[in-house]
């Protein structure tokens, strides 16, 4: 059953339209990211759920009540800003305290929905501090607090994380995934960052262009992405252009196998593989035969670059023993299983840039 | 080392230190010396020091009245400024260019027009012969003569006085963050309670320094109630020059000259204590 349901909404400035008839269900207590590059109209989806930009086309609808046209003020929907919009004149509690004043919630009954609220972001300690006197992961704190007292149907969050360095951010993701379960509200986030959208969601939104082009829990956008451009926005792909065999593609003369395979045999189409399902084995062995050109250590892992006939592949090795499975400028081989690579059918796009 | 840090800054501010005294120090203590000489109207300025200056004009209901007028006009002024120019501000910060320039040109429009130029402006349009009164016998209504009373003087001062409001205000509205009212709206705030909660407060020194301004400017203006106040309606400034250029007496002169700027420096000095604690304890 469907809580808060976006049908073909649309946006139109002039003669670029930012949202392209975008239809989504998300159910009571989801928490949806949309996801996508800047200017995919992920921002303005979101503002027009908030009611902050005016749908061109479509409709919302919140647990069955159609909210289109009506005010922000009258929605009742929690919104985290990227900036927080914390208001810098009034203390920790009186930022909190301000939606229910507008609901004109009891002295006593609003005291005690703060405190809780300060409590469930670990921020109790702070209520009487103004917002220039906390540090940036305690302002967003306060954003989601605020946010989260007025017991909002539905919780937006706009790109909450991307003001907060990379160890703080991390942190707050396991953070707010904590919250959002605690108090099970529905959820929608905005992000650019993939990683944060896969850890945290229960279900991806990527947009690109305007237009929603797949919806699915984070392991399927993540292991089937719909579009070659979901496969290389999120996480790091090899894209191997070719010709489709039954099972796999033929490249430079090397046929490189895989079973997913729904492109016509004969045509041109890409063969996809992550970084960390290939394997290296000695030189000889396996698919594919390389040079490792590069190596990087990044702590759980380590990336090679390795030179093939059929151009440079990534491959990543976990960091499980410490030992290492090739050094620079040696000969290897690459393997991995026939079901973890996918091929699919050339776009326009693609062919022009490799033409 | 320690030498040179503590004389650097002094030798760099020597040029402002040199100008500040020249032209503001001096004459000031000029005057107020000169408001401390005695005067015979046969004979001009004597050399003897006396107070009779200032007793003679705080114990005058002549000059009283001039210094509560100039204070009461000023103060309007101030009120009507404020009234009109925070919503033009606020206005303004909404519009998209090009009307933002359009209208920012508008607004400072008065100061590129000279003031006898627009005085005389307004008296065309104020006077018993004027626009506003032939419109008003127009409709009946008997004629109106709004010129040489104080209303001619406070819409004159308005008129000019806004931008002084709307600049600092408009600069204080720039630095918010413009997720601040969409926060409040979806808190349930209406735009209204928007504005007065959250926006109003926070743009409070940009008003407490436009009014700062226009309180200061108005209570010393000269030319315009000098053409449209005429020969009865005088404020201190005109009064001033009354006594220095008509009267001679300038011994009178300077010490009406040295009451309104101790009154004026009083009043805004407390304005400002008053406001701007409050403003920084919250805006830090």
């Amino acid at each position: 059953m469907s809580f808060l349901t976006l049908n073909s909404l649309s946006k139109i400035y002039g003669n670029f339209t930012a949202v392209d008839a975008v239809d989504l269900e998300v159910s009571k207590g989801e928490f949806v990211s949309l996801l996508g590059p800047s200017g995919c109209g992920k921002t303005t989806t979101l503002q027009m759920i908030a009611g902050l930009a005016e749908p061109s086309a479509g409709t919302v609808t919140l647990d069955g009540r159609e909210i289109t046209r009506e005010k922000p003020n009258r929605r009742g929907l929690g919104i985290v800003f990227q900036t927080y919009a914390l208001f810098p004149h009034m203390t920790v509690a009186q930022n909190v305290s301000f939606g229910l004043e507008m609901r004109k919630v009891g002295r006593a009954e609003r005291d005690r929905r703060v405190a809780e609220a300060l409590a469930l972001v670990k921020l109790d300690r702070f209520a009487d501090r103004y917002p220039r006197q906390l540090s940036g992961g305690q302002r967003q704190r306060v954003a989601i607090a605020r946010a989260l007292v007025i017991e909002p149907p539905v919780l937006l969050l706009d790109e909450p994380l991307s003001n907060l360095d990379a160890k703080l951010r991390e942190e707050m993701q396991f953070e707010l995934r904590r919250i959002q379960q605690t108090v099970g509200t529905t959820t929608i986030m905005v992000t650019h960052d993939q990683g944060e959208a896969l850890s945290i969601s229960d279900r991806v939104v990527v947009m690109e262009h305007g237009r929603m082009t797949q919806a699915d829990v984070p392991a399927a956008v993540y292991d089937h992405p719909a579009t070659e451009f979901i496969s290389s926005f999120i996480g790091k792909m090899n894209n191997i252009p070719g010709i489709a065999l039954k099972l796999g593609i033929r490249a430079h003369g090397v046929i490189l196998p895989a079973t997913d395979c729904p492109a016509t045999e004969g045509e041109s189409a890409v063969l996809s593989l992550r970084p960390e399902r290939i394997t290296i084995v000695p030189a000889g062995q396996g698919h594919l035969h390389g040079v490792v050109s590069a190596r990087f250590f990044f702590g759980s892992h380590w990336l090679f670059n390795v030179d093939t006939a059929v151009g440079q592949i990534i491959v990543s090795w976990p960091n499980t023993d410490g030992s290492l499975p090739a050094s620079q400028g040696q000969p290897v081989g690459l393997s991995w299983l026939p079901e973890s690579a996918r091929v699919s059918a050339r776009t326009q796009e693609t062919s022009r840039i490799d033409a | 080392m320690t030498a040179r840090t503590s004389s650097t800054p002094w030798f760099l501010s020597l040029p402002g230190l040199i100008f500040f005294l020249g032209m503001v120090v001096l004459p000031l203590t000029l005057t107020a010396v000169l408001s401390f000489h005695a005067y015979d109207f046969n004979i001009g300025v004597l050399d003897s020091y006396t107070l009779s200056n200032y007793t003679t004009v705080l114990s005058d209901p002549y000059f009283l009245s001039i210094f509560w007028r100039t204070l009461r006009i000023a103060f309007i002024t101030t009120v009507l400024c404020v009234v009109i120019g925070v919503p033009e501000a606020y206005i303004l910060s909404r519009m998209w260019n090009p009307w933002r320039s359009i209208f920012l040109l508008v607004i400072i429009g008065p100061l590129l027009v000279s003031v006898v130029v627009r005085s005389f402006g307004w008296s065309m349009l104020l006077g018993s012969t004027g626009l506003i009164s032939k419109a008003s016998i127009m409709l009946g209504l008997g004629p109106v003569r709004i010129l040489y009373s104080e209303a001619a003087i406070v819409i004159a001062l308005v008129h000019v006085m806004l931008p002084f409001m709307i600049i600092p205000v408009w600069t204080a509205i720039q630095k918010l963050d413009p997720g601040l009212e969409p926060a409040a709206w979806s808190l349930g705030a209406s735009r209204f309670t928007a504005v007065r909660r959250i926006i109003l407060p926070q743009i409070s020194l940009g008003v407490l320094s436009g009014s700062l301004i226009v309180f200061g400017l108005s209570a010393s203006s000269f030319a315009i109630p000098g053409l449209l106040g005429g020969r009865r309606l005088k404020m201190a400034a005109t009064v001033v020059y009354d006594e220095y250029m008509h009267e001679l007496n300038w011994p009178l002169g300077a010490a009406i000259a040295f009451i309104v700027l101790v009154a004026n420096l009083l009043i805004m000095l407390a304005y400002n204590r008053m406001i701007e604690a409050k403003a920084r304890k919250v805006l830090g």
